[in-house]
Formats: C-alpha cells, sequence, structure tokens
C-alpha cells in the first residue's frame, strides 16, 4: 500500500513537467471579467461585446481607429434630401454562421425585435428581465415613441429606413455594437437562450463558452470581409489586473485590456510586450452648481479654472496615458475644437479674479439661492472610472491646487449610488463626474449634457443659445456642417466656463510582440479579424 | 449517538434562521438605492422603478422576508440580476471546482501541518521548532492574495513551471461529468487532461493551504505538548517502547482531538480564502463567482452563495462535533 502510495506521488511528480507552448493559429485575449451574455442588442458592456462584435457585424462599421463611419453589410447607402429617408443595399451573398442568408427581410426582422414592443422576440425578452437599452437611448423609444417611422426590405437586398425627423447621428448609430444583425433563425430558436447560442455574419463563429473561464470562437471562412488571420479566438476571463498581467508575462496569453496605471511602465520596460492605447473616447470634468448664487459670476468660474493645474494632475495620477482636456469632447472626435486654448495656470490670475468678484480673501463659504450658507464642499466620486482613474487622489490635487489660490473647499464622497442620486437632483455644489462616448458622434458628448438647459441633472446650467447650436447640429446631416457647430459649441461653452474639463484617458491595453495587427477603436469596438500571432 | 445527531441538528435551526435574516439584510445594509448602484449613471428613472419592483424593494420589509423565506423553503434561491440563470443551478455548477480546490488545500496543510506540528513538539525549542514555528506565524498572517500574486509570479512568469491560472490550459478539449475535472479526467483515463489539471490545481492549492496549514502545526505543536507531559506517555516511556511508537500511537492520537475542531473551522475560513484565490487564479468556483457578483451588484448571486456558504460551514462543523465520538471513544454523547 505505502509503496504504491510512493509510486504514484512520483509518477505524478513525473507528469507535471515544463508546459509546451501556446498552439499556434491561436490568439488567446485576457478580458476583465465575464460577458453578461452574447446577445448584442441587449448587452451595454464592454467585455461582452469584446466578444459579440468577432461574431456579427452591423449595417456600418467605425474605420480602423476612428469613429468616421464605413460600409459592411450594408454596401452603400443614400439619404433623401430633407435626411429622413436612408436606403441601404446590403453587400450579395453573404449568409449566417447557420447558413441562412442574410437579406432585406434579415434586417427589417432585426429593426422590428429592436424596435416593436410587441415583436415576439422583444417581448420574451422584457419578460426575462432584459431591456433593449440602447435602441431606446439611441431612437426615442420604442413603437411609436421612436424616431424610426418605418423599416422595409423594398428589394431583396434593399432596405429603407424612414425617419420622422433627420437624425444626424444615424450612421454612427448604426455602427454601435449594439446594432449587430442577427440570425433571425437562430434568435427564434433559442429564443431568451439565444444570448449563449450566438449567430451573425461575422469574422468568428461561437463554439463554446465555459462560465466564468472562457468563451472560444472558430474562424469563419466564409467571411465576406478581411479573413481572420488566426484559426481560434479564445477570450479567457482573468479578474485580477495584476493576474491578467502576469498571464500576459507567462505567455498564456497574446493581449489583455485593463492595465493598472502603475503597470503601464512594466509593460512599456519589457522587451516581449507592446503597448498600445485605445484612441481616447472619456472627458472627466468638475461641475458647478448653477443654484449656488457665488458660481453664477463668471470671474469666479475663471478663478477656478486658472487655480487648476491639469498638466501635472494628468502628468502624475493617469499613469502616462492621460491627456489635459481643454474641452468636453475628446480629440478623437470629429467635432473636436482643434484652436480652443486652455486656461493658463496661474493662482495669480485667479486671485486676481476672485478680488475681482469680490471674494479678496478667497472662498470658503457658498450661499444657496435660498439663502442657506454653508461651507464650500467639494464632491469626488468614490468609484474609479476611465475618465478619472484614482478620484480620490485627483481631488486632493485638485483641492490643493485652489487652496493656493484662496479656495478652500472640504472634500468629501457618498456611495456611489447616493452620488449619483445627489448629482441627479441637483443637490451637489461642486462635483466631479465624466463621459465615455458610445458611437463618436459629438452629439452623444455635448447634446445629452447641454440640450436641455437648467436641468438638476446638470447642476442647473442654464445656456439656451448653446442648446440652440447643438439642437441644429443634431438636425443636419452634412458632418462639415455640424463639424462647424460642435466647434463653436465648444467655444461658447468655453467662453462662459460652464464647466471645467479636466482631462481624457487613453485606456491601455497590452501585447505580446508576437501579435501584429491589432487596431484599437475609440468606441472599444475591435475587430480580430486583422489581428496576427506570429 | 442517534439522538446525539437528532440534537444537534435541532439546534441548527434557529443558526440557519439567524442566517437567513443577515443575509437577506444585506441588500437593505447598503447605502443608497441597490437598483441605481446596479444600473449606474445612465439609468432612468423609469428602469430603476422597474428593477425595484424585480427586486420586489417596493414591498413592505417583513413582507419581503418572508417571501424570500418561503422561496428558501422551496429551494428558490432567485434569479441571477445581470443574467437572469437561477442561483441555485449556478452554485451547484460551480461548487465542485471549489471543493476540489479546498479539499486539495486542507489534504496539502493536513499532510504537512502535522508532522511540522509533531516535529515541534518533540524537539521542541530546538532550531527545528523555531524555524517551524516563524514559518507558521508568517504562514498565519500572510495576505493571499499577496502569496498568490508571488507564487503566480515566481512559478509562472519566472520559472514557467506552472500556469497562472485556470482549471485547464486554452482550448483543451474536455467534457466534464461532474466538474470535479481530477475525478473526471481520472474516471475517462483522460492522463492527458489529468496532469494538466493537476499543474493547473498546485499553485492555488498552495496559497489556499498556506493559513491552514500554519494553523495546525501550531495546533497540533501545543496540543502535543499538552499530550506529551502526561503520566502516561511516561509510562509508556518507561515500558520502554520505542520513542516513534509512544508519539505517534499514544501521544498524536489524543493531541489529534483538538486538530479535529481547528480542521472544521478552517473549512469555513478556506471557503472564505477560496473567494480571493479564485479570482487571483482566475478558478471557476463559487469564489470567483461571487467576488464578480460583488462587482457586477448581483445581489441574488451573492445573497444566495453567502447563505449555502453559511450552511456548508454549519454542515462542516456539525460533521466534526459527531466524528469526535468516533475518533475518541471516551466521548459519549447523552
Amino acid at each position: 500500500m505505502r509503496k504504491r502510495t510512493v509510486t504514484l506521488l512520483v509518477a505524478a511528480v513525473l507528469l507535471l513537467g515544463v508546459a509546451g507552448p501556446a498552439p499556434a493559429q491561436t490568439f488567446v485575449f485576457g478580458a476583465q471579467g465575464e460577458p453578461v451574455q452574447l446577445d448584442p442588442a441587449v448587452i451595454t458592456d464592454g467585455i461582452s461585446s469584446r466578444i459579440t462584435r468577432q461574431i456579427y457585424d452591423s449595417l456600418v462599421k467605425y474605420r480602423g481607429a476612428t469613429t468616421e463611419v464605413e460600409p459592411a453589410l450594408a454596401e452603400k447607402w443614400e439619404v433623401s434630401a430633407d435626411g429622413k429617408v436612408w436606403t441601404f443595399q446590403l453587400r450579395k451573398n453573404v449568409k449566417f454562421q447557420d447558413g441562412n442568408p442574410l437579406d432585406a427581410a434579415a434586417v427589417v426582422w432585426n429593426f422590428e425585435r429592436w424596435w416593436k414592443s410587441a415583436h415576439p422576440q422583444h417581448e420574451n425578452q422584457i419578460k426575462a428581465g432584459q431591456t433593449f437599452e440602447y435602441w431606446e437611448a439611441q431612437f426615442g423609444g420604442f413603437d411609436d415613441k421612436s424616431i424610426v417611422s418605418s423599416v422595409e426590405a423594398v428589394g431583396s437586398h434593399t432596405v429603407r429606413i424612414t425617419l420622422k425627423a433627420p437624425q444626424a447621428p444615424f450612421l454612427a448609430n448604426l455602427a454601435m455594437f449594439v446594432f449587430d444583425i442577427a440570425s433571425p433563425k437562430a434568435v427564434e430558436k433559442w429564443g431568451i437562450e439565444f444570448g449563449k447560442h450566438p449567430v451573425g455574419t461575422g469574422a468568428f463563429r461561437f463554439v463554446e463558452w465555459k462560465p466564468n473561464q472562457e468563451v472560444i470562437l472558430e474562424a469563419n471562412p466564409d467571411y465576406w470581409g478581411v479573413k481572420p488571420k488566426v484559426k481560434r479566438v479564445v477570450v479567457r476571463n482573468i479578474k485580477d489586473n495584476s493576474q491578467r498581467l502576469a498571464a500576459l508575462k507567462a505567455g498564456e496569453i497574446h493581449g489583455m485590456e485593463g492595465l493598472n496605471p502603475d503597470d503601464v511602465k512594466v509593460v512599456k520596460g519589457d522587451p516581449n510586450l507592446q503597448l498600445l492605447l485605445r484612441p481616447t473616447n472619456t472627458t472627466g470634468y468638475i461641475a458647478f452648481n448653477y443654484k449656488v448664487k457665488e458660481f453664477q459670476d463668471k470671474r469666479l468660474r475663471q478663478a477656478f479654472a486658472h487655480a487648476l493645474n491639469k498638466r501635472a494632475i494628468v502628468e502624475a495620477l493617469y499613469g502616462g496615458t492621460g491627456l489635459v482636456a481643454t474641452q468636453f469632447q475628446p480629440p478623437s472626435l470629429w467635432g473636436y475644437n482643434k484652436e480652443l486654448k486652455d486656461f493658463e495656470h496661474s493662482p495669480a490670475k485667479a486671485q486676481d479674479l476672485l478680488k475681482q468678484a469680490g471674494f479678496p480673501r478667497g472662498l470658503s463659504e457658498i450661499t444657496w439661492e435660498d439663502g442657506k450658507k454653508e461651507p464650500l464642499v467639494f464632491w469626488y466620486m468614490s468609484r474609479s472610472r476611465p475618465y478619472f482613474p484614482n478620484p480620490k487622489e485627483i481631488a486632493e490635487a485638485m483641492a490643493a491646487d485652489l487652496a493656493k489660490a484662496g479656495i478652500k473647499a472640504q472634500l468629501q464622497t457618498a456611495e456611489w449610488a447616493v452620488y449619483l442620486d445627489k448629482r441627479k437632483n441637483g443637490q451637489l455644489p461642486l462635483y466631479m463626474l465624466g463621459w465615455t462616448g458610445d458611437n463618436g458622434d459629438p452629439d452623444n458628448f455635448l447634446c445629452y449634457f447641454f440640450c436641455a438647459p437648467g436641468a438638476p441633472r446638470e447642476g442647473f446650467y442654464l445656456n439656451k443659445p448653446l442648446a440652440d447650436v447643438l439642437l441644429r447640429a443634431q438636425s443636419l446631416t452634412r458632418q462639415a456642417e455640424r463639424a462647424r457647430l460642435y466647434r463653436q459649441a465648444e467655444q461658447m461653452l468655453q467662453d462662459d466656463v460652464g464647466r471645467l474639463f479636466i482631462a481624457n484617458n487613453q485606456p491601455p491595453l497590452a501585447f505580446s510582440r508576437k501579435v501584429k495587427g491589432y487596431v484599437t477603436n475609440p468606441t472599444g469596438s475591435e475587430h480580430f479579424n486583422t489581428v496576427e500571432v506570429q | 449517538m442517534g439522538r446525539y445527531a437528532v440534537r444537534r441538528s435541532l439546534t441548527l435551526i434557529p443558526v440557519l434562521l439567524g442566517v437567513s435574516l443577515l443575509v437577506f439584510s444585506f441588500i437593505h445594509l447598503i447605502p443608497g438605492d441597490p437598483a441605481l448602484t446596479m444600473l449606474g449613471e445612465r439609468a432612468t428613472p423609469e428602469k430603476v422603478g422597474e428593477v425595484r419592483r424585480q427586486l420586489g424593494l417596493d414591498r413592505p420589509i417583513h413582507e419581503q422576508y418572508l417571501i424570500y423565506l418561503g422561496k428558501l423553503f422551496r429551494g428558490d434561491l432567485g434569479s441571477s440580476i445581470v443574467r437572469g440563470d437561477p442561483v441555485l443551478t449556478d452554485l451547484l455548477r460551480r461548487f465542485p471546482a471549489t471543493v476540489e480546490l479546498a479539499t486539495a488545500a486542507i489534504v496539502l496543510a493536513l499532510l504537512f501541518g502535522i508532522p511540522i506540528g509533531i516535529v515541534s513538539a518533540v524537539w521542541r525549542n530546538s532550531l527545528v521548532d523555531s524555524v517551524s514555528r516563524v514559518w507558521a506565524l508568517a504562514g498565519v498572517s500572510m495576505p493571499i492574495f499577496w502569496l498568490g500574486l508571488m507564487l503566480a509570479w515566481f512559478f509562472g512568469v519566472q520559472l514557467r513551471w506552472l500556469p497562472t491560472g485556470f482549471r485547464l490550459d486554452t482550448g483543451t478539449v474536455f467534457d466534464p461529468w461532474t466538474n470535479f475535472v481530477i475525478l473526471d479526467a481520472a474516471l475517462q483515463r483522460n492522463w492527458g487532461v489529468l496532469r494538466d489539471a493537476l499543474r493547473h490545481l498546485i499553485l492555488p492549492a498552495v496559497a489556499l493551504a498556506t493559513i491552514p496549514l500554519a494553523v495546525i502545526a501550531r495546533m497540533t505543536r501545543a496540543s502535543m505538548l499538552e499530550v506529551l507531559s502526561q503520566e502516561y506517555i511516561r509510562t509508556a516511556e518507561a515500558k520502554g517502547l520505542p520513542q516513534g511508537v509512544v508519539i505517534l500511537r499514544h501521544a498524536l492520537r489524543n493531541a489529534l482531538l483538538p486538530v479535529l475542531t481547528v480542521v472544521g473551522l478552517q473549512v469555513g475560513h478556506l471557503l472564505a480564502g477560496a473567494i480571493l484565490t479564485e479570482t487571483i487564479f482566475s478558478w471557476p468556483g463559487i469564489g470567483l463567482w461571487v467576488y464578480e457578483s460583488i462587482e457586477s451588484r448581483d445581489y441574488a448571486i451573492v445573497q444566495g452563495a453567502s447563505l449555502f456558504i453559511a450552511v456548508v460551514f454549519v454542515a462542516v462543523n456539525m460533521l466534526t462535533d459527531l466524528l469526535y465520538a468516533a475518533v475518541d471513544p471516551r466521548i459519549k454523547y447523552d
């Protein structure tokens, strides 16, 4: 008996030899967590969409590293003069991975599923607790509430979409991962379980999902676009940021996202690794509450703007991936105003402006419109976000800058839900928050915040002329005209010092040097068909 | 014995009720509106209201608790808020991975902890004793996540001997029967997968075993010292029995009783430690699952899994109590 145990032990030790290298032809990507599910229409998170973008295609897609839109399943399109009728010509001979053809009927079916609450494949999702959240957000709602008034097949491969009013970001919206086209037959077959059995037209076909471990995809040999360079894709779920990096260094995975800011230099210093930055699509800001009397004085807001040393904050606290923000739109957007000059960092100027505004001894107390006085409190976020990766440290640095100019703010935070609640009800006098773009359209940044002047959610900021410019830009379809209006809007926002824009961040990704052809996109829509593993 | 087991089981009822109440209150103790926390900064008020209704948060609190209890009795732990899958099904699917890891850890802890404890006690205050005591102290105070990262970095990244995580290599084709991968691989005589699974098990098991190993070693030492000073040991020695027999047959058997209690308690700590270990080593058991659910604010899973872990803990402790009688014939329950 004892002898056998020993033999077994020895055998066990012998068996546990050294690992062989990962098989070639496979691209292993380290994800930050588990996908929610793989039905693109009902998901909202980046972990799930990283996978669905490989399995499905949308009518149009973002080109390379930009948010410009180019053909995908739709080969070409035209829009009527009034901007309301869009006609898409679909690519011919495209098949879903289950063999069914992609034609106008399939596209119409997908739109009806997203749009009509009585559609059986819409209704069953709602009953199961899922929502078509992005359809609602981008196209105004369901059924009659939607900006879409009809979607018809006018030929075997021609789809006509009629809108009630022109919608400028229409194409950019269609390129979002949520509007990927799914196989109607597969959705009908699986119902609410479709998210576990995804079928699209994309470069990779779904093979298996091992819960809490990995999702396995296989190259689709019939893919209509650039043929995949690897045979398999494995997306592994590695929760811990440091451990994901360890797996990359050990050669178990080829690429990853979700680097700790401090690990950026580790990757830069490793000869076997390369760092890629995703073009920024996120902006962190400080907002004023305009029910606070003091903040209604523009000179005071200018004093804040001159007091902050944004460059120092970005350099010290963003791990080398941050950028100083001069405006709300990040530089990757086509409405970005390159001419805009940022406020100069100058505590002296800030003190001077404070004096002019009637606070020669600085500011430490505020007065609400109803006359209530209280100490000035600067609220900071309790949770890390891409735009403010270390909110507490960043808030401390900003408070120190303000103090140098004579503005004494107490720092305070609240649990995330409470924070968002207070912000929504306009109860925070001065707070930090930010935004990450959805579709690469400037409207998605500016209009959400400034199209409804005086909203409590936006600290009651009232700027009617700005809202007019943004609403006008929304009603146009020509990009050049719209871009001019967005540049103007940013100028107006800065002239009024409506808000303080602090930083953009470029989320870092790390890859093995063996990986070539990974193209990062501001929206996170990255396609693995161009990826090679040498 | 039978009557004792029944009586002992009855005491579980108030304990489990207490646990259920505690687990139930989680969702109400967290500041802020859970629905809003789950949905994030872009949630519309309608959506928040909908989720509140879905969670039953719009009902009076005592009613919510009774509904919750009623469901528990029917074996309904609710459904995941994020994915909609029944919690119990997912729990049972992931539990084998945790059991496999915890078993490996406890085996390692016993295999090394008891001999270390014996050696320390027998050669008290020797170099061996000092080293093992310092080692045990370090082990008890070791943060598992740090140790896990170091193990993965050293054996995975630097030496590349062992994988840094997961149960199997990427793309391993294997169809488990019971989700106890090692058992399944052995049953299916799939030696490649067995070897792969064992290689993946080593680092997380070592990380998880550290604390119980240290605790068991310390307990064994203390307990052995006490027993070794008893008169019957002197009698045994005086009889001229070889030292090995005295230590292993006469002393150890009595010294193991308190160790058994500690092992029982350690099972609870193992389950708690598994949350960290599994997260670090991407081990797909309930620990990783709970961690992910905490992050995504999936209260149904956090509640269900907490309750389950508590029940396992209580059950293991009861088993330990019952085992006493088997190990020590002097103990009678009446």
